[in-house]
């Protein structure tokens, strides 16, 4: 076996060689994510939910897919979003989804992970924000 | 030339095609709008500047990991004979991490090519959800309740999906 040094030079080089290759997409990811801050304001999300509850919560884990941004901000969108009368349905899906989906993210998961486990992987986190946010709720209609 | 570096190749070339459309975009919002162009790239520069750090320790993390750890002590851990210390370490890991997803993505790639399950990868992006420093965030926003209910469910489908994910994969490899 070659000494440890020549092992993490070696190591090192081709860590450094794929993250190399993966930068372009990673700066395409934090571009779009600029753009995406930037043009769409959190009233704009505020404005597309429409007060039915199904409708809502299919929109609010849509909506959180494609919303990008630190945690808190969809915390404070779904307080916003609560204080206006839209469901805790949609606001937990929304928050959900807004951490485990990643629509601007997807070329890069796409391009490391292939196509396969980036489907699977999007479609049942789409699934369990749905689901999710009706066990949350009903639970805590059973206990509160 | 083999297969591997073909992919390689068209991986990197797909970036810079991403890249150059990004760019379009900003030459655009700069051209129609100005003061947003400038603020987006403000936003852009406080990304990077935010990941640096990170994106260093994921650097450290992938070039020990494939300087000590070969495939076989990857696989004990969580590859196929992972077990519930697969489940354990994938669920805690993904809780525990820090910063955004896609600055992990590079080592779990890297640590599927040596032999991790996708139901375990799976199963740590989505606790990856669970973000303890914000938690007290969610308490003030939401309740304890709210935050205690979704936190065991988000612990729970991980586990779940990781699990849905492994059949799967189980069957496409059949």
């Amino acid at each position: 076996m070659k000494p440890v040094f020549i092992r993490l030079k070696t190591a090192a080089k081709n860590t450094l060689g794929t993250l190399m290759m993966v930068m372009p997409m990673l700066l395409s990811v934090i571009g779009l994510m600029g753009l995406f801050k930037t043009l769409v304001t959190p009233e704009m999300i505020q404005s597309v939910f429409q007060g039915s509850v199904l409708s809502d919560t299919l929109i609010g884990t849509g909506v959180g897919a494609i919303s990008v941004g630190q945690p808190f901000l969809s915390y404070a969108i779904g307080g916003e979003l609560l204080d206006e009368g839209v469901s805790l349905y949609a606001v937990t899906a929304f928050i959900l989804s807004f951490v485990t989906l990643g629509l601007i993210q997807l070329p890069l998961e796409w391009s490391l992970f292939g196509t396969r486990f980036t489907l699977l992987r999007n479609i049942l986190s789409f699934i369990f924000a749905l689901l999710i946010s009706l066990a949350t709720v009903s639970i805590l209609g059973l206990i509160q | 030339m083999s297969k591997k570096v073909q992919r390689k190749k068209a991986k990197g070339k797909s970036g810079l095609i991403m890249l150059s459309v990004v760019g379009c975009m900003y030459l655009l919002t700069f051209y129609f709008n100005p003061q947003a162009g400038k603020e987006a790239l403000l936003v852009v520069l406080e990304t990077i500047k935010m990941i640096a750090p990170i994106l260093l320790v994921v650097f450290f993390l992938m070039a020990l990991l494939n300087t000590f750890i070969d495939s076989k002590s990857i696989s004990r851990h969580i590859g196929e004979q992972s077990g519930m210390r697969g489940w354990i370490i994938a669920l805690v890991g993904g809780v525990l991490s820090h910063g955004p997803a896609y600055v992990w993505y590079p080592m779990l790639s890297d640590l599927r090519k040596h032999g991790a399950r996708d139901g375990l990868v799976v199963a740590f992006f989505y606790t990856r959800s669970i973000k303890l420093p914000w938690l007290p965030l969610m308490i003030s926003y939401f309740g304890l309740a709210f935050t205690v209910v979704l936190t065991v469910l988000v612990i729970l489908s991980a586990w779940i999906q990781g699990m849905i994910v492994d059949k799967f994969t189980a069957l496409a490899e059949e």
